[in-house]
């Protein structure tokens, strides 16, 4: 299926643009700031477990909890956010044929702001000022600055996101009557989610400013944690829109099949978008001050989010059986030696695939009141998003740097790095099993999350958690060497290997695939259906933390 | 045909004493989830009326006028206090509820509002707006509780969701009148 050089340009001249080089600057320099931000946290992870199962004493001038504050906002806000926007932006520059002057100068704006506002949030943790863990929970109180330092961030997010809707808008005028790329499609669900994920917590951080600064005496606790996971919950579904995009999109492409239908994947994209901030409540099902029968009612709105993450398990599986036929695999399942398992992009993002069938598993648990109750604050949830947001999500992630990176930088993936890959994907998985494993186990025996030290005095149900807590040192020394691998060969695939090519590559539609209707590109009337299912779920308790409070809390400080 | 056995089973479904009780023990969602429901209902029933009743629509509700004033006073009168507190106290205005609301409310807005025109469409969004904007202020507003059934602080919560639906048609209004709607033809 070669083309020659001119028929590409007069067909399909976005295969040659790729990403231009001041939109890909953009871009590396986002994922930049993620790998360095992996590789602190992952540093502090392996703190973590180490200290867990005892093998190691914190020195007295560093304290658990900091390392966990910094562990659980750099990996989970600073590395998912800044490699999602260098990964997203680079998707818009390429489906839309490059960034418009006044977006990238946002993207700019952004990447300063969330750098002014990591530094901020990071020396007050240091300065042991902030050990109030990532959910800055009140009555914890940070320093006043932490919270500032919070607020630049969603300023700099802010800043990106009107940056894509600038450059949707602009691309949608002059192209009347087509659908927008896929890819710019995908882009604008997550970033019209994370507009309205962060209005939450930038409410909840507003009201702890002066809390913290002493002007106003007390917060009221209930409302500021409903308001966190707005956004918390919110969140984790951009990092799912995220990871999907990569499944839909390229890894169809990189298997050698098409994608699967095009309006499958819209409507997948619209629904997550409408359905999921009101999902936040499933966080707070042991929260007082939230009747029975308003968590009752939100068991469905967390569960509805199961009807698109089902349509994706359905539609992934059909397009490998597909590719694998295609390619000649014989009987139930040959289709399966097809494919090309030896590719790293492939394998990651496979693997993490896979892991999310088990993630799901785990989560229905945790979204059913009763067993909820089980593994509410313990192990089990730690263990939970290391499989979903360690695997599924970073999996995708690190797949996905295998051949973008490359095409930003104008390099080559060698056989030699896809080999370094492919290993790094292994130990990251066996690292993952293990320790993720080890804690959903020790979990269900009662093993507290958020613990320095659970001896208990040498109780005997502490002391049965023992083994299986060094089994999380051992799984995060794993991990690891997983990370400095990573962070390896993104810096080698950004500065140092061979110069060449490498393909944008995303997938084709099937040959016969009928248009996707214009009415999917409604986004003015997908953002009106998010707001009502959002005052659907959160006016009345809201209203009822308001007027039925009790008094508030002054900030305290436990450390 | 087939949406209006949907429209049946929703409509079944809502009168079951149980799900009503459940409904109805919630002043907002009383409000703002069962009522809208049952015109729902009744929109989806419309096409039954429509297949049977054609000449009687015809008649009356050529323009489409007589069927949109009917809608707009039936719903606006469940919005008032009373009316909803006298539903829950007397089995007719119960009886009276589960009747007008899908037969005298959802019918004729199916029946008219393809008939209107734009005018007489916005005229009848702007109506809606303003009446939310209303009630939110009376049920924010009001100091002392407006019905037997309901608390105060349910009172409030109404008032808050209204202005939230309020809100929510404006920002549908707005992006109606900034983003050129050819765009997705
Ligand atoms: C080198 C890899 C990693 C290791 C060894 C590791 C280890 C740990 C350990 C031992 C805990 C402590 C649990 C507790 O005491 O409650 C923890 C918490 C956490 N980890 Fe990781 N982790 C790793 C990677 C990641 C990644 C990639 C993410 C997300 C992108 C992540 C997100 C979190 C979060 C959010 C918490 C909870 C913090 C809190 O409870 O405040 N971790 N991790
Ligand atoms: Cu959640």
């Amino acid at each position: 299926m070669e083309q020659s050089l001119r028929e590409t340009i007069h067909e399909n001249p976005k295969k040659i643009l790729g990403v231009n080089s001041q939109d890909a600057k953009v871009s590396l320099s986002y994922l930049t700031v993620a790998f360095v931000s992996l590789l602190i946290g992952g540093i502090l992870g392996l703190v973590q477990g180490l200290e867990r199962a005892g093998l190691i004493q914190l020195p007295s001038w560093l304290n658990y909890y900091q390392v966990l504050t910094a562990h659980g906002l750099l990996l989970l806000v600073v590395f998912t956010a800044t490699f999602s926007i260098g990964y997203l932006y680079a998707n818009l520059s390429h489906a839309l044929g490059g960034l418009l002057p006044k977006v990238r100068k946002l993207a700019w704006t952004g990447f300063v702001l969330m750098i002014i506002g990591v530094a901020m949030v990071v020396t007050m943790i240091v300065l042991n000022e902030a050990s109030v863990l990532y959910t800055f929970y009140p009555p914890l109180a940070a320093h006043p600055i932490f919270y500032i330092g919070l607020v630049f961030v969603v300023l700099g997010i802010w800043a990106c996101c009107f940056g894509v809707f600038i450059n949707y808008r602009h691309w949608r005028k002059n192209h009347p009557g087509e659908v927008t790329p896929i890819l710019a499609f995908f882009t604008m669900g997550v970033f019209v989610l994370w507009f309205f994920a962060s209005l939450g917590v930038t409410i909840e951080v507003f009201t702890l400013i002066p809390w913290s600064m002493g002007l106003v005496e007390t917060t009221n606790v209930m409302v500021a944690r409903t308001l966190f996971w707005w956004f918390g919950h919110t969140l984790v579904n951009i990092w799912y829109l995220v990871a999907i995009s990569a499944w839909y999109v390229f890894v169809p492409r990189i298997i050698g099949g098409r994608h699967f239908s095009d309006k499958l994947i819209r409507l997948v994209v619209i629904l997550v978008v409408i359905l999921n901030i009101p999902g936040g409540f499933h966080h707070q099902i042991i929260d007082p001050a939230i009747s029975q029968s308003i968590k009752f009612l939100h068991v469905f709105m967390s569960l509805s989010i199961a009807v698109p993450s089902l349509m994706t398990a359905f539609a992934m599986f059909v397009v490998f059986e597909r590719t694998g036929r295609r390619l000649g695999g014989k009987g139930l399942l040959g289709w399966l030696k097809k494919l090309p398992w030896g590719d790293v992009r492939f394998l990651a993002p496979m693997i993490a695939m896979i892991s999310f069938i088990f993630g799901g598993a785990g989560g229905i648990v945790n979204t059913s009141n009763q067993l909820n109750q089980v593994i509410h604050n313990t192990m089990w949830v730690v263990g939970h998003f290391h499989i979903t947001v360690g695997v599924s999500v970073v999996l995708t992630f690190f797949g996905i740097c295998y051949w973008l990176i490359p095409h930003l930088s104008k390099r080559k993936l060698t056989p030699k790095m896809n080999k370094i890959g492919i290993i790094q994907t292994l130990i990251w998985t066996v690292g993952m099993i293990i320790m993720s494993g080890s804690m959903h186990i020790v979990g269900l025996l009662g093993d507290p999350r958020r613990t320095s030290d659970t001896t208990y005095g040498g109780h005997e149900a502490a002391a049965s958690w023992v083994p299986f807590e060094m089994l999380f040192a051992v799984g995060a020394t794993l991990l690891l060497i997983g990370v400095i691998i990573q962070v390896y060969a993104v810096f080698n695939m950004m500065f140092f290997a061979p110069k060449g090519n490498t393909e944008y590559p995303v997938a084709e539609p099937e040959d016969d695939e009928t248009p996707t209707p214009m009415w999917t590109e409604r986004w003015g009337l997908w953002i009106v259906l998010l707001l009502m299912v959002v005052a659907m779920a959160y006016v009345v308790p809201i209203v009822d933390m308001l007027l039925n409070a009790p008094p508030g809390s002054p900030p305290i400080r436990t450390w | 045909m087939k949406l209006a056995k949907y429209g049946l089973v929703l409509y079944i479904f809502l009168a079951l004493p149980p799900v009503a009780n459940l409904l109805e023990s919630i002043m907002i969602v009383h409000m703002h989830m069962q009522m809208p429901l049952l015109v729902a209902s009744g929109f989806l029933m419309a096409g039954f009326f429509q297949l049977k009743f054609p000449n009687f629509l015809e008649k009356w509700n050529s323009n489409g006028i007589p069927g949109i004033i009917l809608f707009v006073i039936i719903w606006s009168y469940w919005m008032l206090p009373r009316a909803m507190d006298e539903a829950i106290t007397l089995q007719v205005v119960e009886l009276f509820k589960f009747i007008s609301l899908p037969f005298l409310a959802g019918v004729p807005l199916r029946d008219s509002w393809k008939k209107l025109s734009s005018i007489g469409k916005d005229i009848v969004y702007l109506y809606f707006i303003i009446m939310f904007i209303v009630m939110a202020w009376i049920y924010i507003g009001s100091e002392s509780q407006l019905c037997n059934n309901y608390l105060l602080v349910e009172q409030k919560t109404l008032g808050w969701g209204s202005l939230a639906i309020a809100a929510c048609m404006i920002i549908y209004l707005l992006q109606l009148i900034f983003i050129d709607q050819s765009e997705f033809e």
